[in-house]
């Protein structure tokens, strides 16, 4: 009774901050306790300094040594990627898990919680799980790759504010994608992976968008991913870093990526309202595939 | 009465029917849920269209685009590898079938053989879709100077892969959770240590002599060899990796014999068998 009265009394505000705190907690727990600490911690380093160094080597066998703005351009990427697997990717694989691995989601879903809220406490849980790669994959490149990293050019400010941008376009690409999952059970456990290797391509994750085809250059912009990228690179490494939108100042890369990702986490959050009445409606939200 | 209808086949038919009889679902199950064509051939051209587009950003020669396109077709083979055979209990156990391989009269390890045949179908597939559409797309021309040796490679090294695959799959039978994740483990550090976007050679002699116990290593190099020539900076001779492949495949089928019968009993004694989280 005494509850009943506190939840009735929890202003919304308050009951999001709840769940957010209690389903990171979920999510961190589900993500690290499958093994021990050291194995988890070598199981989160091998990826990103795998993908680093086949860069490092890529590099190498064509420029046959030495070193070049290309290689801060691979680091800061590889360094940040995991944010966008386990960020955008985990939220699908949050919903996916629960209706297909253990079978909870039924139960989540129809517990008193803001179910966005849920998956949003699950990304972030995930999206946490990058931090000790990142960091580690920034330090390899900084003492062992000689890339120019140097606290002393590293523009604070300027890479936090986009760093928190990022991770809120990362959340906001997430719950487009989670709709999607939502709507589909046969290739559901699937279809995270190809939107990120979608945009791995087109987000100048390991080499310039100027590469690209004109279109799929054009294409890049609509992305946050694309800004993130461009303006963490500007504020770790400064103006030495290769630039995929070099006609933009430092101050219009990071208005852009506030724009972009304020426009995505509208669509994004009408998206997934739809696709939420959507799926109750043809009532395949806990439909399991089997896979 | 229906006892004595069952064919009592045994030894290498037995096997075969029993291989035959796993791959069947598999290949079946393929071709009535067709989605696995987008997903399977051009999902992952997207990443290798990435690393073709690295070697563009750095200037690099034509040929560096062609490492890519086969680095692309043969992370097909090292996935299915890892996902559809090392995995493939794990997935079992979720699903309930694997108390049922365990009862059937055959053994596993026709089991195993059978997943990965009919995986095998599909990875040949989008193996050759995205050696396909990656030389349409970027130009690339592949002049095998040794049809023959080239599929001996492929042929020894696909045999020796499988095994190592069956010996990951006993490993991966004492695991729950963690088997999801170290199938993960195993991805980019053995694209690093196999030379699957770069010559092999890059990591040093000793080191590249070390990671060729993964047979990919070995067969990604010889293959190199006979499509680029000697701008390829080879690692060994092409008959000496030829030599180190039929090594790896006899090794690897051993040892799996060995570590399926031996993880089996661990399985069973620990009672992980159908331990399932």
């Amino acid at each position: 009774m005494a509850t009943a009265v506190a939840v009735r009394q929890e202003g919304p505000l308050r009951r999001w901050w709840r769940v957010l705190r209690v389903s990171f907690w979920l999510g961190w727990q589900i993500e690290t306790n499958w093994t021990d600490p050291l194995l988890f911690f070598i199981y989160s380093l091998a990826k990103p300094l795998g993908g680093v160094l086949i860069l490092v080597f890529m590099y190498f066998v064509v420029a046959r040594g030495g070193q070049g703005p290309m290689l801060g351009f691979f680091v800061v990427g590889t360094a940040l990627w995991p944010f966008v697997l386990r960020g955008m990717m985990g939220i699908a694989w949050g919903l996916i898990s629960d209706r297909e691995h253990w079978k909870t989601l039924r139960y989540i879903y129809t517990s008193p919680i803001p179910y966005r809220g849920y998956l949003i406490g699950r990304a972030l849980a995930q999206a946490t799980s990058a931090v000790a790669p990142a960091v580690i994959t920034l330090i390899f490149g900084r003492y062992v790759l000689g890339v120019p990293l140097h606290l002393a050019t590293v523009n604070v400010q300027y890479a936090a504010v986009a760093m928190i941008t990022g991770i809120a376009g990362i959340v906001a690409l997430g719950l487009v994608v989670v709709s999607a999952a939502m709507l589909i059970s046969g290739e559901a456990w699937r279809m995270p992976e190809g939107v990120g290797a979608g945009l791995y391509l087109v987000s100048g994750a390991i080499f310039p968008v100027t590469t690209l085809p004109g279109p799929l250059q054009t294409l890049s912009q609509v992305f946050p991913l694309t800004w993130w990228l461009e303006a963490m690179r500007r504020g770790l490494l400064g103006p030495q870093s290769v630039r995929s939108f070099a006609w933009a100042g430092d101050a219009q890369v990071l208005a852009y990526e506030v724009v972009v990702t304020a426009v995505w986490i509208i669509v994004a959050t009408f998206i997934f309202g739809i696709a939420e009445r959507r799926a109750r409606q043809l009532g395949i939200l806990d439909q399991e595939s089997a896979y | 009465m229906t006892t004595a209808s069952i064919p009592r086949v045994r030894g290498l038919r037995r096997v075969l029917r029993a291989a035959l009889g796993r791959a069947y679902p598999r290949i079946i199950g393929q071709n009535r849920e067709r989605s696995w064509l987008f997903y399977d051939t051009v999902l992952p051209l997207l990443g290798t269209i990435a690393f073709v587009y690295v070697y563009k950003a750095l200037g690099a020669p034509d040929r560096f685009i062609g490492y890519v396109i086969m680095g692309g077709a043969t992370t097909a083979f090292w996935m299915n590898v890892m996902w559809n055979m090392a995995a493939q209990f794990y997935w079992d156990k979720q699903g309930g079938n694997l108390e049922l391989y365990m009862v059937v009269p055959c053994g596993i390890t026709p089991i195993l053989l059978g997943m990965s045949l009919g995986g095998f179908v599909a990875t040949v597939l989008r193996a050759v879709a995205i050696v396909l559409i990656g030389s349409l797309m970027f130009h690339v021309r592949f002049d095998i100077s040794n049809l023959g040796v080239f599929l001996l490679v492929f042929g020894v090294a696909v045999v020796a892969l499988y095994g190592l695959g069956v010996t990951f799959a006993s490993l991966f039978l004492l695991w729950g959770r963690e088997a999801w994740h170290m199938a993960e483990l195993f991805m980019e550090p053995v694209f690093l240590a196999s030379g699957f976007y770069f010559p092999v050679r890059a990591l040093g002699f000793w080191a590249a002599m070390g990671t060729s116990l993964i047979p990919l290593t070995l067969a990604l190099d010889a293959m190199r060899q006979l499509l680029f020539g000697a701008a390829h900076p080879a690692l060994l001779p092409v008959w000496w990796e030829v030599a180190g492949l039929v090594f790896l495949a006899v090794l690897f089928i051993v040892l799996a014999r060995f570590m399926l019968a031996r993880m089996e009993y661990l399985a069973r004694r620990e009672g992980r068998l159908s331990l399932r989280f």
